[in-house]
């Protein structure tokens, strides 16, 4: 059992190149990971590490001459009005619309949120 | 004796015609038509129906991969329910109720992705370990609430390790092995096997060429609908 497992673990790291470009041709880094680590434990630790692994997403890809994949630009412009940093933030996000267009509504709507400084949407 | 040969023969048949496979196209003709194929895709909190409590964010974190890789926008999982928890809403099903054009309304999504985790069983069986996932998932139109895609289906997931020869030492390695379980690629791999069946997407380079692939078990469309209820 474990053999063949192995066997489908190897091909499919094979035929996904490695697993460093996904079969959608985008490339995920360590993204589900941290992603998960910041969900069971939201520390600065952990949102650290998910926005170095959102940078490095967006490194590799230009690298590799990928399309950054969808929500990352504006994951990582999440993070940085977090912290404060609303310019670093925009630029993210416009790098959002600019990429995927269907997410302008998204946007504008987290942009919003930053302008006022608060965090007070309604559903 | 003959009887009995034609019995097993017609209970072969009627099996094999229970599992009718349809392709992409007649499964989901919506996910085809220009004017209704959504774009973006909204996906809210999954909505887990099991004992194990760490399983709904383990899917959560594992979901955009696929969706995106099948060429769809996915809204960022990650600030969707940043938003739904400050609106006190931490799992899938408070939203079931509402009317999937909010959605259009205040996050410009096309369309909305429903989970259900049915089933998440580890087995653990002295010399093998695995864990059986049971996973319905629903894409409804905000533009008329109308079912885009569904697909429900149950995986078993081997998670023991190679075997070393000895079994005393099997039995030791695997009691680890479903101690430390990397669960990620698990959750990868059965959202994987659904999103098989999912019509290519926009961003995808086999968009609306992928109509005549028989994927679609027809019995497990029908079931992700019928638990909806």
């Amino acid at each position: 059992m474990s053999k063949s497992l192995a066997l489908v673990v190897f091909l499919v790291a094979v035929v996904s190149g490695c697993s460093t470009v996904s079969p959608g041709g985008y490339f995920w880094g360590n993204y589900s990971y941290t992603y998960h680590d910041l969900i069971k434990n939201p520390s600065t630790e952990s949102r650290a590490a998910h926005q170095k692994s959102l940078r490095n997403i967006i490194t590799e890809s230009q690298e590799k001459s990928l399309r950054v994949p969808p929500g990352i630009h504006a994951e990582l412009g999440n993070l940085l009005a977090f912290d404060n940093q609303t310019d670093a933030a925009v630029t993210e996000f416009s790098k959002e619309v600019k990429l995927y267009p269907e997410s302008t509504i998204f946007i504008e709507r987290l942009l919003s949120g930053v302008s006022k400084g608060s965090e007070e949407d309604e559903i | 004796m003959k009887f009995k040969l034609i019995v097993v023969a017609a209970f072969t048949l009627f099996i094999a015609g229970c599992a009718e496979v349809e392709t992409k196209m007649q499964a989901y003709p919506k996910m085809y038509s220009p004017s209704e194929k959504p774009v973006s895709m909204l996906v809210v909190p999954v909505v887990n129906k099991t004992t194990a409590a760490d399983a709904g964010d383990l899917i959560n974190s594992t979901l955009t991969v696929p969706f995106a890789d099948n060429g769809y926008y996915v809204l960022p999982v990650s600030i969707v329910s940043d938003i739904f928890q400050r609106e006190g809403i931490v799992e899938g099903s408070q939203i079931l109720g509402l009317p999937a054009s909010v959605f259009k309304n205040n996050f410009g999504a096309d369309s909305v992705l429903y989970i259900t985790i049915n089933k998440w069983d580890t087995n653990y069986v002295v010399l093998a370990a695995n864990v059986t996932v049971g996973m319905s998932y629903i894409l409804v139109s905000t533009a008329d609430n109308s079912v885009l895609w569904s697909y429900d289906q149950q995986i078993v997931v081997d998670t023991g390790g190679q075997s070393s020869g000895f079994i005393l030492l099997d039995i030791v390695q695997t009691a680890i092995n479903t101690a430390i379980t990397d669960y990620i690629p698990i959750a990868r791999q059965v959202n994987a096997t659904a999103v098989a069946t999912l019509p290519y997407g926009k961003y995808h380079p086999q968009v609306g060429q992928d109509g005549d692939m028989e994927v679609v078990l027809k019995s497990a469309r029908e079931k992700a609908l019928d638990q909806s209820d």
